[in-house]
């Protein structure tokens, strides 16, 4: 029984490496690790407004690529549209937000690592306003998050 | 307890992408991943002209404003990547808090690249937020 769980193991971890999706996600972190980094090189000197300003301009080849790549074909759904384009006003704030940190004389590394506690804020609203069931694991999240809140404000 | 103006600046990124969470749910109801990343970047576009910084863009040295585009470049092509992950056979269960460990590429570069440093306690934090970012995107 115990060998054939190892092998099943052995077998999904072969998978994985071999597995595309894992490659993808690994481009993903470093494609956002560089962003992160990227960013605060640039709001060293550049103030938040202008560095939110050129950030737009960089996403838009890889949108325009993305829309070449969908024959220019786009879902027409107005609800799916107000909330992509509400999406993009907030993430836009909190992309100036961010870059108002990293021109601010933080650390890079807890910038980095307490923005990227947001969906702490998606587990709450996803409660909250969609009703969602509560999970064990999601309770253990937030505490997590708390105490390194906590520790990070000391 | 102090709260430094990073971590008032970092709360407000928090809330803000954390809405941005809940409506990215709410938008790939209606249309597809790729569609929405598309609009994202027309709400981005609407924020432009409040942000149009002018000549005043020139006075900034060539290296950081090649930092500023790059980042805007990397940030779409690791959604891009994620995207395709989860086409790709990906599970969004395993998916989504793998790609959430971005910050550890940061925080193994940041010593080498920008000198900086953090303390033990900050360390024990930085371990617990990572826990926490793996468990909530779980």
């Amino acid at each position: 029984m115990q060998s054939a769980l190892q092998e099943e193991t052995v077998v999904t971890s072969k998978h994985r490496w071999n597995a595309r999706w894992f490659w993808y996600s690994m481009i993903c972190v470093l494609c956002w690790g560089g962003w992160a980094l990227l960013s605060k090189l640039g709001s060293r000197e550049i103030p938040p407004e202008t560095m939110q300003f050129l950030f737009t301009v960089g996403t838009i080849p890889v949108c325009l690529a993305l829309l070449i790549g969908a024959h220019g074909r786009l879902e027409k759904s107005p609800h799916g549209i107000t909330y992509g384009i509400l999406n993009g006003i907030l993430s836009g704030v909190g992309g100036l937000a961010l870059f108002a940190a990293y021109h601010s004389d933080g650390n890079t590394s807890l910038i980095t690592v307490v923005t990227a506690l947001y969906p702490m804020i998606t587990v709450l609203l996803a409660i909250t306003i969609l009703r969602e069931r509560f999970r064990f694991i999601q309770a253990l999240g937030l505490v997590f998050a708390a105490v390194a809140i906590v520790i990070f404000s000391l | 307890m102090h709260f430094a103006p990073w971590l008032w600046y970092s709360a407000v990124t928090l809330v803000a992408w954390g809405i941005v969470g809940l409506l990215q749910k709410l938008s790939t109801n209606y249309i597809s991943a790729e569609s929405s990343l598309i609009w994202l970047v027309g709400g981005f576009l609407l924020l432009e002209p409040l942000l149009y910084p002018g000549l005043a863009v020139f006075h900034y040295s060539r290296w950081n404003l090649t930092w500023a585009l790059l980042s805007g470049v990397l940030n779409a092509l690791g959604a891009w990547a994620l995207f395709t992950a989860l086409k790709s056979g990906g599970k969004a269960s395993i998916v989504a808090p793998l790609t959430a460990l971005y910050p550890l590429v940061v925080i193994m570069l940041v010593p080498f690249v920008l000198h900086e440093s953090i303390t033990r306690l900050q360390v024990v934090g930085v371990v617990c937020a990572l826990i926490a970012v793996l468990l909530l995107s779980a």
